[in-house]
């Protein structure tokens, strides 16, 4: 079974969205992701039961737009493959560039608690930034 | 969360303006009256509705519905319609990333006596036909690329032509379930492969298929017109394009991005990206959002028919006996192609309307011939343990909004805040005692659609009727949902 991750849900009118912190930009990008899947049903209940290589190429200089669409690559792995992902290891973090390899099994009802579809992951009041303890990110998603 | 006050004057009774300021180009217009207009400054979305005024190409007004609320880029309940000869702008973010998330509303002649004992059996049947909830799938099997790609193409009327539903059906559909300019060599593999096994699943969220009867009639002609009979059974069905739609979105957000350097578009906020209709990417993203707009009419269309023969197999009847029949359909996320009169002159304009629908009055050439002495039917779905509304436009709807009204009631809990205040509470149980019957996939669902997470629907209609912009006909009360 996976952990449930470290995060703060964030208060949006309509929709739900995710603080962190992390030591370093990778964690902070994989802990991300483990908190966006964590909101549509609870981690510690799904394991890693097959693995999913992904490769993300995003805008040069463009870090929100890089954090955007490794999120949305999640989504699409997520419905296309219907799987729960619960594991987030990144290979190789460069300028515009993720890859990693995820894991998780196929959504099973009599096991998993459903919560909420996620749409999107979008760039509405989105944060991706170095403090002093590490990166914080915040992203809200379309539910 | 930090606010921006931004300068608002009451003009009347319900309508707010926000005069230029900055970078705006036209004014913003709230319609809210005195009780709701708290609500609304409690977010961001009045600054969405400033920003919204920014556009390139922006005519007449950023305008906003008395459900507005919080969005990503344009506000939920936002219209913005841009002038194309003008260099006007299309926004993904204007559209949402459910595109064509809209609402049906299906009449019969059920007696409420007839249906109410049995609406546990009701909502269980519903419950075990319709996917719903996180991941839901195969409704009708999985499709081939190449029959998506006549879904997309051919909208609503591809589900009638499989045998779901009747060609009426699209009469009583806006667009006739079916944007014509949909090209699917627009639309990317992994938008396609999302789509595959969607069709006829109702998703999570706020969508759902709700079990009410006609509970108050205004309006006794119209609602005659409408086939809408006091103390009769009614089925509304949320639902939208589902990943098919969300991918498309995202995809085209991306290719505006790179739009919005190309063209030199100033824009408050990135959400907002857009390109000139005109442009390539303008007439790409159009072209893709079609498909998905007709991917959620046939999915709408799918799940209408299966919900009527599931009812009526739970009554021990036919759908046709039943009357059960499509009232009328509409889209409440969409970018259209509409011709309106501005300063005296006919003009093509693209129309955003997100969390708005539609509501062409008497008379518009694009109401169907059933209806056109009296208007579009807006159907107008409140939150699940009190009502919704069936309204028609008036003839002021056109020049005032570009034939638009309010979609829901908006939320005013966050889902967050909603789930807090569920704690410790048998939500099912109290719904139960309101006398409405929920089943829900995700527990969290249920706490986050709690009718206190909304506002109450009967202000919002209020307030478009005192506007002067659609007027009400019927109400309708809920006695059974069914939840993703």
């Amino acid at each position: 079974m996976a952990e449930r991750p470290a995060y703060t849900e964030v208060e949006h009118t309509a929709d739900v969205g995710v603080e962190l912190v992390a030591p370093d930009l990778g964690t902070a990008l994989e802990r991300t992701a483990a908190a966006m899947f964590d909101l549509m049903s609870d981690l510690d209940r799904v394991e890693e039961r097959r693995r999913v290589a992904v490769a993300v190429r995003g805008r040069d200089g463009d870090l929100p737009n890089l954090l955007v669409r490794w999120l949305s690559e999640l989504l699409f792995v997520h419905e296309s493959e219907h799987l729960l992902l619960c594991t987030f290891a990144i290979t190789r973090l460069e300028e515009g560039v993720i890859e990693a390899t995820v894991g998780g099994e196929p959504f099973d009802r009599s096991r998993h608690d459903p919560k909420v579809e996620i749409k999107a992951a979008t760039y509405h009041e989105l944060r991706i930034e170095e403090v002093g303890s590490g990166w914080a990110v915040r992203v809200i998603f379309d539910t | 969360m930090s606010r921006t006050t931004f300068e608002m004057r009451q003009v009347s009774d319900c309508i707010w303006e926000i005069p230029v300021s900055g970078g705006m180009r036209v004014p913003g217009r709230i319609y809210a009256d005195e009780k709701l207009m708290p609500h609304i400054r409690e977010d961001k979305a009045v600054e969405q509705v400033v920003n919204v005024a920014h556009l390139r190409g922006i005519v007449s007004r950023s305008l906003a519905m008395p459900d507005i609320h919080w969005g990503y880029g344009f506000p939920i309940g936002g219209v913005a319609a841009t002038d194309p000869e003008l260099g006007g702008v299309i926004s993904p973010g204007g559209v949402g990333y459910d595109i064509n998330c809209g609402v049906r509303l299906v009449t019969s002649n059920v007696e409420r006596e007839r249906m109410e004992p049995r609406i546990r059996d009701l909502v269980k049947a519903l419950y075990k036909e319709v996917p719903s909830g996180l991941g839901s799938r195969g409704a009708i099997g999985k499709l081939s690329k190449h029959e998506l790609e006549a879904v997309a193409i051919d909208g609503a009327a591809w589900a009638v032509r499989k045998g779901y539903g009747t060609e009426q059906d699209l009469d009583h559909t806006e667009e006739r379930g079916r944007l014509s300019v949909a090209d699917p060599s627009k639309v990317s593999p992994r938008a396609v492969s999302r789509g595959l096994d969607q069709v006829g699943t109702l998703g999570s969220g706020n969508h759902f298929i709700e079990i009410g009867v006609v509970d108050e009639i205004f309006d006794e002609k119209t609602a005659a017109a409408f086939g809408l009979g006091l103390n009769t059974m009614t089925l509304l069905i949320h639902s939208g394009s589902r990943g098919f739609g969300y991918q498309i979105c995202d995809d085209y957000l991306e290719v505006m991005q790179g739009a919005v350097s190309k063209y030199g578009i100033d824009l408050p906020d990135r959400q907002l990206a857009c390109a000139p209709v005109e442009s390539p990417e303008g007439k790409r993203y159009l072209a893709a959002m079609a498909c998905a707009a007709n991917y959620a009419w046939a999915n709408r269309q799918v799940m209408m028919e299966l919900a009527k023969r599931t009812v009526a197999r739970t009554l021990g009847s036919k759908p046709h006996k039943l009357g059960l029949s499509l009232l009328y359909d509409v889209c409440h996320n969409i970018a259209k192609l509409e011709t309106h009169e501005v300063e005296g002159q006919r003009k093509t304009l693209c129309v955003h309307r997100k969390g708005a629908t539609r509501a062409f009055p008497a008379g518009h050439p694009d109401v169907p011939g059933a209806f056109r002495a009296v208007g579009q039917p807006v159907l107008v779905p409140g939150d699940m343990g009190r009502f919704s509304y069936v309204c028609v436009g008036t003839g002021d709807v056109m020049r005032e909004t570009f034939g638009s009204t309010c979609h829901g009631a908006g939320r005013v809990l966050s889902r967050s805040k909603a789930k807090k205040a569920a704690a410790g509470r048998k939500l099912a149980a109290e719904l139960d005692e309101m006398g409405v019957f929920v089943m829900a996939t995700g527990k969290a669902t249920l706490a986050e659609e709690m009718p206190y997470a909304y506002k109450d629907v009967t202000q919002v209609v209020d307030v478009m009727q005192r506007a002067g912009l659609a007027n009400k006909v019927v109400r309708l009360r809920p006695l059974g949902v069914i939840k993703g």
